[in-house]
């Protein structure tokens, strides 16, 4: 796979839905049902990509991904822990079991 | 008159520096992680540079990990950032820009950092200048925090960069957790898709499992969340 071609395809649809609102501006309008669904969808597909992805953080060991994820769902329920610290605290807990194992 | 604008743009960078600190490790944890999956400091920084998304750009390198096609990959990102096309009608429309060329260049201030600081600014300070400003130091830290991690990524020890492979789910369970702990039926949504996609993964590729239950989870989730709860924004 050409990366450049890749990144070309991803720029054109990440860029195209934020500069089409500029020019039809009055016009656009979006139901509840549709935006409930657009703003749901970052929820969904993180949670998409965390389950069952995570156990194969370590494509040999099922346990890292399930201690460095544990440990991130531990952190993050508390609100004073910005998001940088939860995932420092997520890998620094794995670098631990790295050197303990 | 020029004066005025000066000022404009300033407070919109001013504004914008929180994001500078909150983008930084983020762009860096990208940055690793392309270099994981054996992107060269070029392509990583050319990511960040035209897609300037984060979390779609963690997902993509996440995708060729695991050896997803191009296709796949550029049609989970196109519904990972669809959200973009609500938040650009909020912004333009406190952001009246006449300029054609103007246009097009504000549409980067389309983030969930750059709409957030400028939806909740007062109206009349939402000006193209100040516009501008927060997409210099917006698009400025995710720029120079990928650089910083390019390198960083030169330097790590062995050790370090493979732990990072928990990063990206660390990251996406910070950016859910706070708002699924507030909300029951968010969890419920949550706790559907993850068994969706774990059954889907039995039988399809993982890359387009993930796309199928994003969005039937999102589909089944309009019927269960209520019309309070705003999804809005995820901060990466």
């Amino acid at each position: 796979m050409n990366i450049f071609v890749l990144i070309l395809g991803m720029a054109l649809v990440t860029y195209i839905p934020r500069v089409l609102p500029a020019f039809v501006v009055d016009k656009l309008k979006f139901g509840p049902r549709f935006t409930k669904f657009i703003n749901l969808i970052p929820y969904t597909a993180m949670t998409a990509l965390i389950v069952p992805g995570v156990f194969s953080a370590d494509p040999a060991r099922w346990y890292i991904g399930a201690i460095g994820g544990a440990v991130a769902i531990l952190l993050a329920c508390f609100k004073r822990i910005p998001s940088a610290v939860v995932v420092l605290g997520s890998v620094l807990a794995v670098m631990l079991v790295y050197i303990i194992i | 008159m020029k004066n005025s604008a000066l000022k404009s743009y300033i407070n919109g960078i001013k504004k914008s520096v929180p994001v500078f600190f909150g983008f930084l490790p983020v762009a860096i944890t990208f940055a690793i992680m392309a270099a994981n999956v054996g992107m060269t400091g070029l392509e990583t920084a050319a990511m960040s540079v035209f897609v300037f998304a984060g979390a779609s750009q963690i997902m993509a390198v996440q995708m060729l990990g695991s050896g997803a096609g191009m296709i796949s990959i550029i049609i989970a990102t196109f519904v990972l950032n669809l959200r973009h096309l609500i938040m650009s009608t909020c912004v333009f429309r406190r952001v009246k820009i006449k300029s054609f060329f103007l246009r097009l260049f504000g549409a980067m201030a389309v983030t969930d950092e750059g709409f957030a600081i400028i939806t909740t600014e007062d109206e009349e300070n939402c000006t193209v200048p100040f516009t501008l400003g927060t997409i210099t130091l917006i698009y400025g830290s995710w720029v120079v925090g990928t650089l910083i991690g390019v390198l960083a990524s030169d330097i790590l020890p062995a050790i370090v960069a493979d732990s990072f492979g928990v990063a990206l789910y660390a990251l996406f369970i910070a950016l859910i957790v706070p708002d699924v702990k507030k909300n029951g039926r968010l969890l419920l949504v949550v706790a559907i898709t993850a068994v969706m996609n774990s059954v889907l993964c039995l039988f399809f590729q993982s890359s387009w499992a993930v796309i199928i239950s994003t969005l039937a989870g999102a589909a089944v989730g309009t019927f269960l969340v209520d019309d309070g709860d705003s999804a809005g924004e995820v901060a990466t």
